[in-house]
């Protein structure tokens, strides 16, 4: 993403932070947790299958309520971890939302911000190559947790309402591209 | 039963996965994931909600199959694992290979995290019962009766591993019906695989 003299870009470039996973495992209910969130090992089937349901459930709205899902599980998460660290400058706050994406196995992804637009990049999606391994490339996005996620990341890294926020995918892995290229306005 | 069930959950809880150099944790044959499970219960939440009396069925039936995949696909992978084999492999006899599997694969069905379960009652090949003590699909409390799809579809693709054909030709000649739900108020999950006759 470009800028200009008048704009200022936030990414991760200048950050040095690492992100540290607090997991613990309680051995009564025998659960895992993954930054006091309740977490689960599921596989690239079962997320390209919820994806599949979202897309086949169009009369339900299912693509807005996956998206959304995702902004509600992940945006505590993230604001979690802030709070907990004391992580207030907002490039160490993007790149703890990057790293936080990649520990989780979701994929790589690249965030910019400007003043008003935003811009991600998934080099690796595990969402775009499940379905890929799945069932082969598709003629349109499906990467609505990712989307779903730069929201609840946008939400976090600004302490802003996710629902200010737009994320629209202008090219995807799951239709041949190299990489998935992310537009975020609000 | 030769399982050493509470050795089993004790070594495979211990087993930590986090993202490669490309952010995806390639394991057991699959991709696999570490969202947090209210991401899970959310969106089957929302789309059961969406669905309404309608299309309730369609729904449920849904979020079964995707979970009956992942658990016929990555179960495989785990019971083929270096891991499992290191672990439960010791365990197995031959006189009961596929039901000290199916009691290994319970083991860390429950050290993973997806429920705290243990098959009650086997019949070889016919029936299995499985109960769940806690389990992150009763986390969000049920309008719609028993709700844990999860567990129902894994379920049955457990038992399409040990008694169907030989995998990956075996998916979907068992049925899961959950029959109890903590979800529902009851004290623990009860789902009761059998032969899909239909």
């Amino acid at each position: 993403m470009s800028s200009n003299t008048n704009t200022v870009c936030h990414s991760s470039s200048s950050s040095q932070v690492e992100f540290q996973p607090e997991r613990s495992f309680d051995d009564q209910k025998m659960r895992h947790y993954l930054e006091g969130q309740v977490s689960v090992l599921h596989c690239h089937h079962y997320a390209t299958l919820f994806t599949q349901l979202a897309c086949d459930a169009e009369s339900m709205d299912g693509i807005r309520h996956l998206t959304e899902a995702t902004t509600e599980a992940l945006q505590p998460v993230l604001s979690g971890y802030y709070k907990k660290n004391a992580v207030n400058d907002i490039s160490d706050r993007i790149s703890i939302a990057e790293q936080y994406w990649s520990f989780i196995g979701m994929g790589q992804v690249k965030l910019e911000f400007e003043d008003k637009t935003g811009h991600a990049s998934m080099s690796h999606s595990h969402i775009d190559e499940g379905w890929i391994k799945k069932w082969g490339q598709r003629k349109e996005p499906v990467n609505f947790v990712g989307q779903g996620y730069i929201k609840a990341a946008w939400a976090a890294i600004f302490d802003n309402d996710p629902a200010g926020c737009r994320v629209t995918e202008d090219k995807s892995i799951v239709c041949g591209d190299s990489s998935s290229e992310f537009t975020v306005n609000w | 039963m030769a399982i050493n069930r509470d050795k089993v959950i004790k070594d495979m809880s211990k087993i930590q996965v986090k993202g490669n150099s490309e952010g995806l944790i390639p394991a057991f044959g699959v991709m696999v994931n570490q969202m947090p499970a209210g991401f899970w219960n959310g969106f089957s939440n929302r789309i059961m909600s969406a669905a309404g009396d309608d299309l309730q069925d369609a729904a449920e039936g849904l979020l079964e199959n995707a979970a009956a995949e992942c658990g016929y696909h990555t179960g495989y992978g785990i019971i083929t694992s270096e891991e499992f084999n290191s672990v439960v492999g010791p365990m197995i006899s031959e006189e009961s290979q596929a039901e000290d599997v199916l009691h290994g694969a319970y083991g860390v069905f429950t050290a993973w995290g997806w429920a705290k379960s243990e098959i009650v009652e086997l019949i070889p090949g016919e029936k299995m019962v499985v109960r769940a003590y806690d389990y992150y699909e009763a986390d969000s409390p049920s309008t719609k009766g028993n709700c844990s799809y999860m567990i129902k579809g894994v379920s049955r693709a457990f038992m399409d591993l040990a008694y169907s054909k030989t995998y990956p030709d075996g998916h979907g000649k068992y049925k899961c019906e959950q029959t109890k739900g903590i979800e529902n108020g009851d004290a623990y999950g009860e789902f009761v695989v059998t032969i899909d006759d239909e």
